[in-house]
């Protein structure tokens, strides 16, 4: 059965996050107070990858389950960590958890067991700073995507294929991303094909469409290529989704169109969310 | 009658016997028995599995089944020690972080002896030919099975193997999120006879257990065969390659009541 094979310290797997960083993601995203998008993404990455750090560690230190690769297109398209990992593509978790740019401390409101809020000092790692300038390379994105894969497919056979999360607010400037999304998702382990799911965020506050099985509800051409080139969801990925709530058939893909802040952090939880690792 | 025991305990294939974080205890002067198997996803499990079943032969909880508060008293002493145990300041952020979320261990616990009523000491044991009672109780999926005459005649406290899921309920090293845990202490009773045989499995073990019982076969012939590690571990690869069990730590306890010689 593919997708099923166990994530491990011998087969570790691969997250490559493709970041829009095109001007207009400084407008505010829906469903925040004049948050700017790109400020949100940032965010959103950090968080999910504090999120993987803490599941993958143990008492002895983080079990590189995973190789994390972050990679935005805008002015430029390169890798996208800042601090020491600058210019890195593909970097092992553990390399990931010691090497973040900075560490800041954030104030939580949590619940304190008896009816009250309290303030809570956390430590918010940041790896990924907001960037908002330029046009939208997504196919040139896809294509260093393919070509970083390409090569760690061909060393990982018996791993469970990467997932890349591509994360837009607009339509590609080149000529992408059909043909590149078509050669990235061509790439397979044997455990199956490299999985593309698309996040397109939005300023609008409208209901957004998030693992749909077909493109007919969806209002424009943009948003139906995005559809085209999203990998149906694996079983074991719809299920996680199914329980976290989602409404989706047998053939729904990741996808999602119109995406807020809340259905941004739902999504990438659900991309993210490994649930065989050994 | 005297208990003969054998135990095994294997970490998951690619892992290393200190990485096991399952963990088994008796005591055949007190006749308990105890196995736990602490969560891979948290951090310092080995230790807290550890130290639940060691805890459990020297110094067992109040009652059988220990109540909800019996068993958060007990707890507190181990769950201070398994915070004393880190060293805090050694940690980077991520470690620390894991580990304040607490370790998680699943837990099970079997005593022999003459616990019941007046009547079920004189009269009731006599006419089944009984000579001890067994008494257990657990939190989550490790599993005991009895078997008698070659018929398994209980499995607690999983019934059938569709009932284990990657979710099971587990005893915390953090006080704070054993609240649902304390309120699901399962437990059972039953009597025990020359020739009984019991078998105590963590979770990937005691699921290919019920599984071959539920296809009408007799799952222990094999175990009941193992005399070494080795044995077990040639048993377990194989279990894992042909028969799709996960690959996950594994341990096994057997006792069995032989006539004294």
């Amino acid at each position: 059965m593919p997708y099923s094979a166990e994530i491990s310290r011998a087969n570790p797997s691969v997250f490559m996050f493709l970041i829009d960083q095109s001007g207009s993601m400084v407008e505010p995203i829906a469903g925040s107070e004049n948050k700017r998008k790109c400020d949100s993404v940032a965010d959103a990455i950090n968080r999910l990858l504090h999120n993987l750090i803490i599941k993958c560690a143990r008492g002895d230190g983080v079990r590189n389950f995973y190789e994390v690769c972050v990679i935005g297109y805008g002015a430029t398209v390169a890798p996208a960590f800042s601090g020491p990992l600058a210019g890195r593509d593909l970097v092992p978790l553990s390399e990931v958890a010691s090497s973040p740019a900075r560490i800041e401390e954030r104030v939580r409101k949590v619940d304190d067991g008896s009816g009250g809020i309290i303030e809570q000092k956390v430590k918010f790692p940041i790896w990924f700073e907001p960037v908002a300038k330029g046009i939208t390379p997504m196919g040139t994105a896809l294509n260093m995507a393919c070509k970083i894969l390409r090569e760690w497919v061909s060393r990982h056979m018996a791993s469970y294929p990467p997932i890349v999360i591509n994360i837009s607010d607009g339509e590609a400037t080149d000529s992408g991303p059909v043909p590149q999304a078509q050669e990235l998702t061509s790439l397979a382990t044997d455990d199956g094909n490299v999985l593309l799911l698309n996040c397109h965020i939005s300023s609008q506050p409208v209901q957004p469409i998030i693992f749909p099985e077909t493109d007919a509800d969806l209002p424009d051409e943009f948003a139906k290529t995005l559809f085209s080139i999203s990998s149906v969801l694996p079983a074991s990925m719809r299920e996680l989704a199914l329980a976290e709530g989602f409404n989706l058939g047998p053939e729904a893909r990741g996808f999602a169109f119109n995406a807020d802040l809340v259905e941004l952090i739902r999504f990438l939880d659900i991309g993210t969310r490994g649930s065989n690792l050994r | 009658m005297v208990p003969i025991v054998t135990a095994f305990r294997l970490p998951k294939q690619g892992y290393s016997i200190e990485e096991c974080d399952d963990a088994f205890a008796y005591e055949l002067g007190a006749l308990r028995f105890a196995i736990a198997d602490g969560a891979t996803e948290s951090a310092f499990s080995d230790r807290w599995a550890q130290s639940l079943v060691k805890a459990y032969i020297t110094e067992p909880p109040f009652g059988m089944p220990p109540s909800e508060d019996a068993m958060m008293l007990w707890l507190l002493p181990l769950q201070d020690e398994w915070r004393r145990g880190i060293d805090w300041a050694s940690l980077p952020w991520y470690c620390q972080e894991k580990a304040e979320n607490g370790a998680f261990a699943t837990f099970l616990a079997l005593e022999f002896g003459t616990h019941g009523t007046v009547w079920e000491k004189i009269i009731g044991r006599t006419l089944q030919g009984e000579e001890l009672k067994w008494h257990a109780f657990a939190v989550g999926d490790s599993n005991l099975f009895q078997v008698r005459d070659d018929q398994m005649i209980a499995t607690f406290p999983v019934a059938r193997s569709t009932e284990f899921s990657s979710r099971p309920i587990l005893l915390a090293s953090n006080e704070n999120h054993n609240y649902s845990a304390l309120r699901d202490i399962r437990a059972a009773a039953g009597g025990v006879k020359q020739g009984d045989r019991f078998f105590l499995a963590t979770d990937a073990l005691a699921k290919w257990f019920l599984e071959r019982h539920e296809a009408g076969e007799k799952p222990w012939q094999e175990l009941l065969a193992l005399q070494t590690e080795e044995e077990f571990a040639v048993l377990t690869e194989r279990l894992r390659k042909d028969q799709g069990v996960r690959n996950d730590d594994m341990t096994l306890v057997v006792i069995r009541w032989e006539g004294e010689s």
